[in-house]
């Protein structure tokens, strides 16, 4: 048994099992189970060491070849493995309440196991063809087949698979750099392509457009599991260019680079975010101020800039889960998700409503929530580099927080006296009530993710120290 | 550890109500239970006493690398009486609610413990990141109670409105901790830079509980004089405790007498809408401007103990004022005990109120009196005004006896805290100060028949026919937020239409030319 074989070639086929079956529950159990077995052997099983269970010895090989390529798996990857299959069955498990899990599971699987393989695929560069592959099989995921592609799947498809080309030939550029490395005017090139691929891949301002207008037309549970795990996947793969060339990581340009595009990303995404008018795109505006956390982290100098990048992580992935797991409930069952006529829903739908609230202040950074712990070490660490950056996050935080505050007051405004009703079902009520949770343990024990986080930055070898 | 006791049983206790409720609706001795655990928690708090200072470091947030402080609670001479009127009041509102309409109701005796254990918190929070923490459950809490308690849209807006000044209060706070790292000194109660200082006076200032004026609690007096008695006082306490934590070097900047004149003008405001107020509840804003400005004037002189002296006063004498509801000669003449707490006499509670270690003081102090004059004129007022409640003696027996043990306690308290028990106790103070505003008091007191100016101010609910200042200030806003509003809405229609393309190839062409005119 070898970990490429575990973490990428059984979830592509229990996702193609998957497709075939017809029961919301079924599926779910399913996917969930099988990502949180994965995630299990992940956290448990060494990779490339015997495990001894009595007479028994497990060893798996971190490394296999597939179609001629090789991808390796190494014990440093486990971790992120916890992370990835762990966060994916609890997205799983809620797709039943979102009501999508006939569709999110079975390709959510497939575009998870190659994704996985983007980052274990050698040479690295077949990276940016797995994403692809991936942004493809993420289609089916985000139109029904009785839906005809609107505007924001076919920008998503285009902008996605414009990245590939650029980074393709960044490489093949870099390859040159490395051969000659006084080279000014290739160095330039190759940085350009990368950084124009890197923007295309990130969805970087304004290229982002696609995002909220995937909100409006697809399901929000569905999207918000590519914004959750798109992005995350794709700083990895940029990281690991960081991690390759000295000269990239090393770089006063490319770390201002990142951090003028991080805060870009982040304003422009508070702003936006405190402007709308429905309750999707402002999740879109919400992801995409994500995305500009991630590359401020990145652009950090100091050594800790690594920790904090991976402890956004898994507040992101339960903010975005809580998130879109409320919306989807409140669209199921409302409807349209305008501002007009969601107002007051939060006296029939209190937990979902709490739920989405509460998943935009933590974005917001609002203590007691998940999103506090990084955002709090992630300013303190930019106020350190630069005052100016840290009054430029402020005003992104507070276009974030005036996002979530009107939201609050739309949901809770009634346009006529009503009384408080709870008309959320079971499963609804029980995976959103583990969602709030959840952002409120991580919020107040930010320790707790400490296990998983703090061997993750070996997975670079460069990159960090 | 005892700290840790004190709160856990305050949560105990709200938790066992709740499951009560939940489980046995028809359970009988719910007061019981909640009061039991309520002066359980009160005594341990007078325990503290015996471990002063002392503190706790709850589980260090990870990777230490990232986090400069992690979550902590200690208690000293500053925290305790803070600690200790929380506590005394949560247990007054207890012992007085026996004789409130909507006896028994164990789901707000829940929620009004859950606020003292949450305000313990506060008061003992042992850095900025602690405090931000407590402050955002408060907030959270006190959200979820006016969203429950409102019954339209505008009380719910004004409920949303209520959190987010408290929610800029937390950014400013956040704020000035970043400010702090900006100058290599991660801020905390014992150093802050000059510009951090003044953040933190702000956050306090914000989170005061006043702003909006009017919240949305129900009309029913028994809802008001009990819980929102405890949130806003309690709400008051964890703003109050940071003013007296602010390092005195950290508030001496050039700004410091501007900042000295508007609490003046607070103050004197607060003080004079308090006086004239209808009734006491109406007035619990104006009350809580009044003192805050007296506290946040101690602080920029740089006297903690007076600031912890004038926020004690506000939990203490406000609330026995607040919670009465009933009229009884002997109560009545028994809260005049407030109204010397508040009178900075010697050894009254408020004795260090004008102890001042800062010069420039003459030039303010007149206008500070004036406002404290106006405060304990007002108090007097408003304790003396029996007429419009019913009389205890129509209450059962045991009520009766309760009753006036609650309010007994709160009166008892703010005495012996005048003379023991914390580092403001048995203080001669200023006494020219104390006697000016306790005659001008007693000339208000004389006056206020006398002259119709000084009689309270017509309902709140009158509509005013010209629209003020404030108003207008909030239109501009809101037109310059609709203008924002509809240019974002403008550019995302551009980028995200037909011609979006284009402009997207057009950003990608500067991109390009600004990463080829620099180096990498």
């Amino acid at each position: 048994m070898s970990a490429p074989t575990l973490w990428i070639l059984l979830p592509i086929l229990v996702g193609s099992f998957t497709l075939l079956l017809l029961r919301e529950r079924t599926v779910a159990v399913i996917g969930g189970g099988t990502s949180l077995v994965l995630a299990g052997i992940a956290l448990i099983v060494p990779i490339d060491e015997a495990l001894r269970i009595g007479p028994l010895s497990l060893k798996i090989a971190s490394t296999a070849s597939i179609l001629g390529r090789s991808f390796i798996l190494p014990p440093t990857d486990a971790p992120l493995l916890v992370i990835i299959f762990g966060m994916c069955a609890l997205w799983f498990f809620g797709a039943e309440a979102a009501g999508v899990a006939l569709r999110l599971i079975p390709l959510g699987l497939i575009i998870t196991a190659l994704l996985v393989a983007s980052i274990a695929v050698q040479p690295f560069l077949y990276a940016a063809l797995l994403i692809e592959l991936a942004v493809m099989t993420a289609v089916p995921l985000l139109l029904p087949s009785n839906q005809k592609p609107g505007r924001g799947v076919i920008r998503f498809l285009v902008y996605q698979t414009l990245a590939m080309p650029f980074l393709l030939f960044a490489g093949w550029l870099l390859a040159g750099v490395e051969a000659s490395p006084g080279d000014l005017a290739l160095t330039v090139q190759s940085t350009s392509m990368l950084g124009l691929g890197f923007v295309f891949l990130l969805a970087i301002f304004p290229l982002y457009t696609w995002i909220p207008q995937l909100m409006e037309e697809s399901s929000p549970y569905a999207v918000g599991f590519l914004l959750w795990l798109l992005p995350t996947i794709a700083s990895i793969f940029g990281m690991s260019f960081l991690d390759r060339y000295a000269w990239l990581r090393t770089s006063p340009g490319v770390l201002a680079g990142l951090r003028g595009i991080g805060l870009l990303m982040l304003i422009s995404g508070g702003l936006w975010a405190a402007f709308q008018r429905k309750l999707e795109r402002l999740m879109a505006y919400t992801a995409i101020a994500e995305t500009g956390f991630i590359l401020l982290a990145l652009s950090l100098t100091t050594a800790g800039s690594l920790d904090l990048f991976f402890l956004l992580i898994i507040p992101r992935g339960l903010g975005l889960a809580v998130w879109a797991l409320a919306l989807s409930v409140l669209k199921k069952e409302n409807g349209a998700l305008e501002f007009s006529s969601a107002q007051g829903l939060a006296r029939a739908y209190p937990l979902a409503s709490a739920a989405l609230v509460l998943a935009a202040l933590s974005t917001a950074g609002f203590p007691l929530l998940a999103g506090f712990p990084p955002r709090l070490a992630l300013w303190q660490g930019l106020a350190g580099e630069s005052i100016g950056t840290a009054i430029w996050f402020l005003v992104g935080i507070l276009g974030l927080l005036t996002g979530a505050v009107r939201m609050m007051a739309v949901l809770v405004m009634q346009k006529e006296e009503t009384n408080w009703a709870l008309k959320e079902s079971w499963i609804q009520r029980g995976m959103l009530s583990i969602g709030i949770i959840g952002l409120f343990l991580l919020g107040i024990f930010p320790q707790i993710m400490r296990p998983f986080l703090e061997s993750l930055p070996l997975m670079f070898q460069h990159l960090g120290r | 550890m005892l700290i840790l006791i004190s709160i856990l049983l305050l949560f105990v206790t709200a938790l066992a109500l709740l499951v009560l409720r939940i489980t046995r609706p028809e359970f009988r001795f719910a007061w019981l239970a909640a009061l039991s655990g309520t002066v359980l928690a009160w005594l341990t708090v007078l325990l503290w006493q015996t471990q002063l200072p002392s503190s706790i470091t709850l589980p260090a947030w990870q990777p230490a690398s990232l986090f400069a402080a992690s979550p902590g609670l200690s208690a000293d001479g500053l925290a305790w009486p803070y600690a200790f009127a929380l506590a005394t009041l949560a247990a007054a509102i207890l012992l007085t609610s026996s004789v409130r309409e909507d006896f028994p109701n164990p789901l707000v005796w829940a929620v009004e413990i859950s606020v003292c254990g949450i305000g313990l918190m506060a008061v003992t929070a042992a850095n900025p990141l602690t405090l931000a923490l407590v402050w955002a459950a408060l907030d959270l809490l006190e959200l979820v109670v006016m969203l429950r308690a409102s019954k339209d849209s505008g009380t719910s807006e004004r409920a949303v409105i209520a959190f987010s000044t408290r929610a800029a209060g937390i950014i400013l706070l956040l704020l000035a901790n970043a400010i702090g790292a900006a100058a290599g000194k991660p801020v905390d109660f014992s150093s802050a830079p000059p510009q951090a200082g003044l953040l933190l006076l702000a956050a306090a200032g914000l989170r005061l509980g006043v702003l909006p004026l009017h919240l949305p609690y129900r009309s029913e007096s028994s809802l008001r004089r009990g819980l929102e008695t405890m949130l806003r006082l309690t709400a008051a306490a964890s703003s109050l405790i940071l003013l007296a934590r602010i390092p005195t070097a950290s508030l001496e900047s050039p700004v410091t007498p501007l900042l000295l004149i508007l609490s003046a003008v607070a103050a004197v405001y607060g003080g004079w809408m308090w006086m004239r107020a209808p009734d006491e509840l109406t007035g619990l804003p104006y009350w809580m401007i009044g003192l805050a400005s007296l506290a946040t004037a101690s602080a920029l002189f740089g006297n903690p103990t007076g600031t912890a002296s004038w926020g004690i006063a506000l939990i203490l004498s406000g609330g026995a004022l607040f919670v009465s509801s009933l009229q009884q000669t002997w109560l009545n003449r028994a809260l005049w005990i407030g109204a010397w707490a508040l009178s900075s006499l010697p050894l009254s509670l408020t004795a260090a109120g004008w102890q001042n270690n800062t010069s420039g003081w003459g030039f303010f102090l007149p206008l500070f009196l004036t406002a404290q004059a106006f405060i304990m004129a007002g108090f007097v007022r408003h304790a003396m005004r029996p007429s419009t409640r019913a009389p205890l003696s129509t209450q059962p027996v045991w009520a009766k006896m309760v009753y006036p043990a609650g309010i007994g306690l709160l009166l008892l308290i703010q005495f012996i805290l005048g003379f023991a028990g914390w580092d403001g106790a048995f203080a001669i103070g200023a006494i020219p100060a104390a006697i000016a505003a306790s005659l001008l008091t007693l000339g208000l007191l004389w006056a206020a028949p006398r002259f119709p100016f000084l009689n309270p101010v017509r309902a709140h609910w009158i509509q005013p026919t010209v629209t003020s200042r404030l108003d207008q200030f909030y239109q501009n806003l809101w037109v310059f937020y609709r203008w924002l509003g509809r240019l974002t809405q403008s550019i995302s229609n551009v980028l995200e239409g037909d011609g979006g393309i284009m402009w997207t190839l057009l950003f990608l062409i500067f991109f390009v030319l600004l990463i080829t005119q620099r180096k990498p």
